[in-house]
């Protein structure tokens, strides 16, 4: 599609964070996983090795582990700006699981869209914005070409 | 043996969220043919051919919606996966700041809760001795809170901006402390999760005194130090970008322009038309020098002569205070922390 067909949205960071000080901005996520199925095999080895560690690197962040009869295992992160992004994890490795859950814990909720540009400022000018009357004398009449100055 | 499908709709079963047209039901399982009762006269077969109900049950069900609107938000606490000292934990590590667990507890319970729990334990029959409700309120915690935080904040003004006059920084704090900007700040770090209130989606009022219990909470538990840092780390990084005249509306700044010069013994100002394009078009442009004593203290473009001139004085103001856009940023960097961030008392691990 294209680029006004599909939503876009300014380069930012929710709450200024990074400013003060960085807080991670996952809150909650939840795995569900079955207990029996084959699509879940890479869930449970995940829970069985890689969790419990992921959870003390990530103090911040409350995981929760819900084991329920589900056909597809999936990944539930909640963000602070109030956005939940689910993830399927079928018949992922522990590994990429793992990987998925690095990916997730790095990103800000804001929407995965097109950025349009991929700068930000607060302050876009320090001498002053450009205007056409920049570095002109002072002159009141209609403007016109500058004399040029006889050397 | 009992064949179900999947139950989705009662909220005390731990289940998948975003699910699509499941219903509640009890399921029989015979000789190779599943029955499901929805209810007493209605019998649904479980076959894997095309399910030639769902699409009218989808169109039912999409035109409900459109009738009677989405369904009322719930709490966060009442959707599946949640514990709620875990998440008060979190809270406290993912901030970095030490917090006491009985304070912070005590900051997110508002009185309204405490009211409508009350209110509903007599409706219920409960004797009041059996089940005592044996919270505290966070009206003190909010009260510390508040006058912390204004006193912290108008102490930073004048420190960033000592050109800036006690008006100013009056209306500088009374911006950071409105509800518009605490709410914004209070929802984004999950304060409104946390909170306990009467009403859901929680009201700005309740939002706005829950941040500052939380606050009051932080300097009761780590100093008044550690709460000045978390304070302009979240609230003051909210001046980002914002303009001075923006957070403080000043109806004349040419007379406050003429008090600000005769305060320093400078000449008043004089407006002198600088430059101009498009004078008889329908878009003029006029811009206006001040002038003190012959030196330029500001120029501006306005659509008039007296709009630029009202803008005029704007920018000499915004100079004489040292609130323009290109002046130093204000000091974020990191403070060096003693101790490790986590909740004072640990239980196991």
């Amino acid at each position: 599609m294209t680029s006004r067909g599909t939503p876009s949205r300014f380069l930012q960071s929710v709450l200024q964070n990074g400013v003060g000080r960085y807080v991670c901005q996952m809150k909650r996520i939840s795995l569900i996983f079955s207990k029996n199925g084959q699509s879940s095999l890479g869930a449970r080895e995940f829970i069985e090795e890689g969790v419990v560690d992921f959870a003390q690197k990530n103090p911040g962040t409350v995981v929760y582990v819900s084991p329920q009869s589900c056909r597809i295992p999936k990944i539930v992160a909640e963000y602070l700006n109030g956005n939940v992004k689910e993830e399927a994890i079928t018949s992922k490795t522990s590994q990429q699981i793992a990987e998925l859950i690095t990916k997730l814990t790095n990103q800000s909720g804001l929407d995965i869209i097109r950025i349009r540009k991929p700068i930000h400022t607060d302050s876009p000018s320090i001498q002053g914005q450009w205007h056409p009357f920049t570095n002109r004398p002072l002159s009141i009449g209609p403007i016109g070409p500058q004399k040029q100055q006889a050397n | 043996m009992v064949a179900f499908r999947k139950v989705f709709i009662v909220p005390h079963h731990q289940k998948t969220v975003m699910a699509s047209g499941y219903i509640v039901s009890r399921g029989v399982l015979t000789f190779g043919i599943h029955y499901q009762h929805v209810c007493r006269n209605v019998l649904l077969t479980h076959t894997r051919e095309k399910k030639r109900w769902m699409k009218a049950y989808t169109l039912l069900m999409e035109r409900k919606l459109k009738i009677e609107g989405p369904p009322p938000p719930k709490p966060r606490a009442q959707k599946p996966n949640w514990d709620y000292h875990a998440e008060v934990q979190a809270f406290s590590s993912r901030l970095k700041e030490c917090f006491s667990p009985e304070l912070l507890k005590t900051a997110f319970v508002n009185p309204c809760y405490i009211q409508s729990e009350q209110e509903r334990r007599q409706a219920l029959g409960v004797d009041s001795e059996m089940a005592a409700l044996v919270l505290g309120d966070n009206i003190q915690l909010h009260r510390q809170g508040l006058e912390f935080t204004k006193s912290f904040l108008s102490d930073w003004c004048r420190a960033s901006f000592p050109r800036l006059p006690s008006m100013g920084v009056v209306a500088i704090v009374a911006h950071l402390t409105s509800h518009p900007v605490v709410c914004l700040v209070a929802r984004n770090l999950a304060i409104e999760d946390l909170t306990m209130s009467a009403q859901f989606p929680v009201p700005d009022e309740v939002l706005h005194s829950t941040f500052l219990a939380v606050i009051g909470a932080l300097q009761a538990s780590s100093g008044a130090e550690r709460a000045g840092l978390f304070l302009r780390d979240f609230l003051v990084t909210q001046l980002v970008g914002k303009d001075l005249f923006e957070m403080w509306s000043v109806v004349n700044p040419m007379g406050l322009l003429v008090e600000e010069l005769s305060k320093r013994n400078m000449a008043l100002p004089e407006p002198r038309l600088t430059r101009s394009a498009g004078a008889g078009t329908v878009l003029p442009l006029y811009f206006v020098g001040l002038y003190s004593d012959k030196k330029l203290l500001a120029e501006a473009p306005g659509e008039t002569v007296l709009a630029a001139e009202e803008e005029a004085a704007r920018v000499a103001l915004r100079k004489l205070y040292g609130y323009t856009e290109n002046r130093r940023p204000c000091d974020f960097s990191a403070v060096e922390q003693p101790q490790a961030p986590g909740l004072q008392s640990f239980s196991s691990s």
